[in-house]
């Protein structure tokens, strides 16, 4: 059988969760629900609308405002409307992609609960994932998806162990690059954050007040839900935004109404999180980035190297391993992947005292995201201040020396890594700030 | 716009992507349909003559005859391609940076403004080219104001410059009336709506024995010199880094923000120019339609020649053999000389119609 | 009546000039698709009313072609950035540009021609009511359907399922096609809607305001009205605003003429652009927050 609209599926009771979330921000939670309703009038009735989604809310036990501005919701209430919007559209089969990516654990818990619930009440249940635990925690049976095709088909869960699965998916053993050196002694901090307060951006938190110091040779991790002032860090560490309050030194210096420039020859390197928006110049070829990249560092305004710049890159990322394109290439044409490679090949070239990551793995294959992991750890070792962003708290836990949660654009908290776990820092992401 | 999702499948070897095979070859279908779209142009233009009673082949003879073939026709074309290029490359140079400039029209009058008023109250008395330059500056110093001050709006208040330009036009035009009808009135003119004629000593001279004034080679030159400034400075590249992806720019230490300004300022010194270089080149006084919607016609060239300043120009040379032949049609056929602006927007319907299959083709 | 009493009627009647688009404007961009050729639908609306009105007598039906002409060069713009992907800027100036060629060529045969304009229909007891009453209910009958047009304009948007639609449509195309419906469709529909309300607009100024036709009439109002969309941040209350304050200083021209001010004309009619600049100026750095994510695409994108 084949399903060939959104709307025919909707005919066969099928509902589709998709991982970027087919909302309308600017709208509330009441129009995007009846936005895919059929069976209210041609007239809206928002009083009455809300009430629908008022009692479909308690009766699924997914807690959302009806009148709210999905724009300022956090990605779990997000994730909770499009839930809502699915079944109340009628679906009885519910297709959920990488639905936990974006959770805190204990909101993966809530998630759970609820699809248990609608297990009960008959409906079926697809979740695609590539987190063992979420096979193990909610899955009855088991389809493994590698390269476009089928490896394991439809097998029992209980009956295959995690090993078993993980050579499924991967497809060859994989060995985790995890960090085993012991935390570097106290010494005059690379990098330090002094109350420092920004409001948000689109739909994050801001900071409010963040205090925070990476040591030479150490590796902080930060934990936290999208949204909740992780963007704005990175933005105020590598000098892009300036802090409404506070003041942030950089080897002992003020960089107080510095911008990136200045950030940079300080020695501050940035890897964006999101390059597509904040890295990627459309029409510009892959050597004319490290060019731009490179006229950071340059004395003189406004000059643009771009020969010697794609030579140099070139050899960087035979250096570093990271496979790049032909310089020639236009970077905007490329796969996430292959901008991702570029960006890292770039960041990881700089004599940086301080780097800032945000998602460096985000869209990588399992190779390539070992050996930036390696990256990271053999720039820890030369003595660098990493700051790594992350939503992966395997990722966090494998790398980091220390690990700080934000929550609400406060600091909730600073833990060393080999006194924590996944438990623990669930908790800080999600305790109240107020 | 769909999003990449987060964990996508290994890719393949990099620096294994095959480089397009076919670059040498000439892809017929694509040059078939570019041709047709053009050739639609012409056929739809065809059928609004005819509908007002003109012979579509006799129309085109004239036009052909009056952009071509006629006496001193290619020199005619050449005068009139100066404010029109002027104006085009005005719109490029912001465009590179990611703005829309949309008052090449406006930036023209006050840049003719400007020079009419050094021309008549100022430079009389000194030699030519002292005059020349002075007044050339003026006409540009004119034309970057009236382009700076959208651009500071947009960068310091985000309002929208597509917008203020086009309205600025307006006011451009009515400042240009006002001092036509009262204080530069020309008081020899038998009471009509214009400024004194510049002096004789102002009038940029004509080369090479023909109509042709030294205005073409000073926008040739200025040409050629913007083709340079963004094709092989650090300033253009820069503006193509903004123009592209402001958020990048920033984080890679540009001035955006003076980035986006001087290139309203160039663009808008470029327009002011050529509004002096049309009133020195050929209109010799302020006049109500003086610019004849140069400014406009030069957007739509800026289009045409999808802003590579080369290009710009012969857009710019094609529309102004079009736009002359307007008073041929009005004498032979009775159509209304405007029908010419009907002709040039289809010309750049076609591109558009074809954005489509451009896309594609990347 | 005085002079501030004739500014303001003036400014009622010259404001529905602008209204008419600026409404439409709001429409189409409500739906992600912004049309800078409204001053060339204004144009084609103003001629084929005008025209319509010379010939049969008739400027109701005058009206209502005019509304046709202005959403045929609508659908033109409509089609060319929606189904052919062509830059909405440049796709929408162009429009204007035919428009002015094309007014000119057919609308020779009308320039020294008169017509019946639209009659001044005073209503009833509220037109008596003084000071108000001749500001406010002393007009052609456009003007009474501008009144009317705001607020149903903004209860469809708001709340009617087409409005919802077409709204979730300029801010993400994809969540309506999820839904199940054809954003291109109600992108088209909604631009050509608003072009014929450009048209309505012309008809105003040919038939209503000025009862004549002559080359290029719109002088830029179709732009004004883009712009009162932007300080209005695409609301419909706001958009009455703005176009009553471009009218007002559009007919404070003319009564202060009238009265004798000693200011030059051209002065006074670049009176209008510089308020709306002003205004634009004022407002914009908390419209463009409001704005639908498709027109934001639109006016930052480049070609």
């Amino acid at each position: 059988m084949t399903v060939g609209s959104p709307l025919a599926a909707r005919d066969l009771e099928l509902g589709m969760v998709f991982q970027d979330l087919r909302l309308v921000p600017a709208f509330t939670v009441w129009e995007n629900v009846a936005l895919h309703l059929r069976e209210t009038g041609r007239i809206l009735r928002p009083r009455q609308l809300q009430q629908v989604v008022r009692d479909a809310s308690e009766r699924y036990g997914l807690a959302v405002d009806p009148g709210a501005r999905v724009s300022d919701l956090s990605i779990g209430e997000w994730q909770r409307v499009e839930l809502l919007k699915v079944l109340l559209a009628g679906a009885r089969v519910l297709i959920l992609d990488e639905p936990t990516s974006v959770l805190t654990p204990q909101e993966v818990d809530g998630l759970f609960a609820v699809l248990r619930r609608l297990r009960e009440d008959g409906a079926g249940i697809v979740i695609i994932t590539h987190k063992m635990r979420d096979v193990r925690e909610i899955a009855d049976r088991v389809t493994v998806l590698r390269a476009g095709r089928v490896v394991v088909g439809d097998r029992l869960a209980s009956s295959m162990t995690d090993d078993e699965l993980v050579q499924a998916m991967v497809g060859e053993s994989v060995v985790p690059v995890i960090n085993q050196q012991p935390s570097p002694p106290e010494t005059t901090p690379a990098i330090e954050l002094r109350d420092v307060a920004l409001a948000g951006i689109g739909e994050g938190s801001g900071l409010r007040g963040l205090d925070l110091t990476v040591a030479p040779g150490e590796i902080l991790g930060v934990a936290g839900v999208a949204g909740n002032g992780q963007r704005e860090l990175a933005d105020l560490i590598a000098g892009a935004l300036a802090p409404d309050r506070g003041e942030i030194v950089v080897g002992g210096k003020s960089m107080t109404g510095s911008g990136p420039k200045a950030f940079r020859r300080a020695g501050v390197v940035n890897v964006v999180g999101d390059p597509v928006r904040d890295f990627v110049v459309p029409g510009l070829s892959v050597g004319e980035h490290a060019a731009l990249w490179g006229s950071m560092t340059s004395r003189r305004r406004l000059r643009f190297d771009v020969g010697a710049a794609a030579t140099a890159i070139t050899a960087d990322a035979d250096r570093s391993g990271l496979d790049i394109v032909a310089p020639t290439r236009r970077l905007a044409l490329l796969s996430g992947g292959n901008i991702q490679r570029v960006l890292l090949t770039l960041a990881f070239s700089e004599d940086a005292t301080v780097l800032v990551v945000s998602y460096p793995t985000r869209g990588l294959d399992v190779r390539t995201t070992e050996t930036t992991r390696s990256l990271l750890l053999a720039a820890r070792d030369a003595g660098r201040a990493v700051v790594l962003i992350s939503e992966d708290l395997d990722e966090l836990l494998a790398l980091s020396d220390r690990i700080a949660v934000l929550a609400h654009g406060r600091c909730t908290g600073v833990v060393e890594r080999r006194s924590t776990d996944r438990r623990a820092l669930g908790h800080l992401m999600t305790a109240d700030a107020a | 716009m769909s999003t990449t999702a987060q964990h996508t499948l290994p890719e393949r070897a990099p620096g294994s992507g095959r480089r397009n095979a076919g670059l040498a070859r000439v892809d017929w279908r694509r040059v078939a349909i570019v041709l047709g779209a053009y050739f639609g142009c012409l056929i739809l233009f065809g059928a609004v003559v005819a509908l007002k009673g003109a012979s579509p082949t006799g129309v085109y003879n004239s036009l052909i005859h009056s952009a071509l073939l006629g006496d001193g026709s290619l020199s005619e074309v050449i005068v009139r391609a100066v404010p029109i290029a002027l104006a085009a490359l005005a719109v490029s140079v912001p465009a590179k940076a990611g703005l829309v400039n949309v008052g090449g029209e406006g930036q023209l009058i006050v840049g003719a403004i400007a020079a009419s008023g050094i021309g008549v109250f100022i430079s009389g008395g000194l030699p030519g080219p002292v005059g020349w330059v002075l007044m050339a500056v003026g006409g540009m110093a004119a034309g970057a104001l009236w382009a700076g001050i959208p651009a500071v709006l947009r960068t310091g208040l985000s309002a929208n410059e597509a917008v203020t330009t086009l309205l600025m036009n307006f006011v451009a035009n009515d400042l240009m009336l006002y001092l036509i009808y009262q204080p530069w009135k020309d008081p020899t003119g038998g009471g009509q709506p214009q400024s004194s004629p510049l002096p004789g000593g102002d009038v940029l001279p004509s080369i090479l024995g023909s109509t042709i004034n030294l205005a073409a080679v000073v926008a040739l030159v200025v040409a050629i010199g913007v083709w340079g400034l963004l094709k092989r400075t650090g300033f253009g590249f820069a503006l193509r880094v903004v123009g592209g992806n402001q958020k990048a720019a920033h984080r890679a230490g540009l001035p955006v923000n003076r980035l986006m300004v001087s290139s309203m300022l160039v663009g808008g010194a470029l327009a002011g120019l050529g509004g002096m270089l049309n009133l020195a080149g050929s209109q010799i006084q302020l006049v109500p339609g003086g610019t004849a919607t140069y400014g406009y016609i030069g957007f739509l060239a800026a289009f045409l020649g999808r802003h590579d300043p080369l290009k710009v120009v012969l857009a710019a040379l094609v529309f102004s053999a079009i736009a002359i032949g307007n008073s041929g049609l009005e004498l032979n056929y009775g159509l209304d000389g405007s029908v010419v602006d009907v002709l040039l927007a289809l010309l750049v319907v076609a591109p558009l119609w074809l954005s489509r299959n451009r896309k594609e083709a990347f | 009546m005085n002079g501030l009493q004739q500014a303001l009627a003036g400014g009622v009647e010259s404001g529905t000039v602008i209204l008419f688009p600026a409404l439409g404007e709001l429409i189409g961009e409500r739906a992600g698709i912004v049309n800078l050729g409204s001053e060339g639908c204004m144009l084609a609306g103003a001629l084929a009313a005008y025209a319509l009105t010379a010939e049969t007598g008739s400027p109701v039906l005058g009206v209502f072609v005019g509304a046709a002409a202005g959403a045929l060069i609508g659908m033109a713009h409509a089609y060319l950035v929606v189904r052919r992907r062509a830059d909405q800027l440049a796709s929408g100036l162009v429009m204007w540009f035919l428009a002015v060629g094309l007014t000119a060529v057919l609308g020779a045969a009308f320039v020294s021609r008169t017509a019946t304009p639209l009659e001044v229909v005073k209503i009833p007891l509220l037109g008596s009511i003084p000071g108000l009453g001749p500001i406010l209910f002393d007009h052609d009958p456009l003007v009474y359907l501008g009144y009317a047009l705001v607020p149903l304009v903004w209860w469809i948007l708001f709340r009617t399922r087409a409005g919802l639609v077409l709204r979730a449509t300029g801010e993400r195309p994809e969540v309506v096609a999820v839904a199940g419906r054809r954003p291109e469709l109600i992108q088209i529909a909604a631009v050509s809607i608003g072009a014929a309300l450009a048209g309505v607009g012309g008809a105003q100024l040919s038939v209503g305001y000025v009862d004549n036709w002559f080359d290029d009439m719109t002088n830029g109002y179709g732009f004004v009205a883009v712009a009162v969309v932007l300080f209005a941040a695409w609301r419909p209350l706001w958009v009455l605003f703005g176009s009553y304050l471009f009218g007002v200083a559009l007919a404070s021209a003319s009564v202060l003429q009238a009265h004798g001010v000693a200011v030059n004309q051209y002065l006074l009619d670049a009176l209008p652009y510089l308020v709306t600049i002003v205004v634009l100026v004022a407002v914009a750095r908390r419209g463009s927050n409001q704005a639908p994510e498709g027109v934001t695409r639109a006016l930052t994108n480049t070609s």
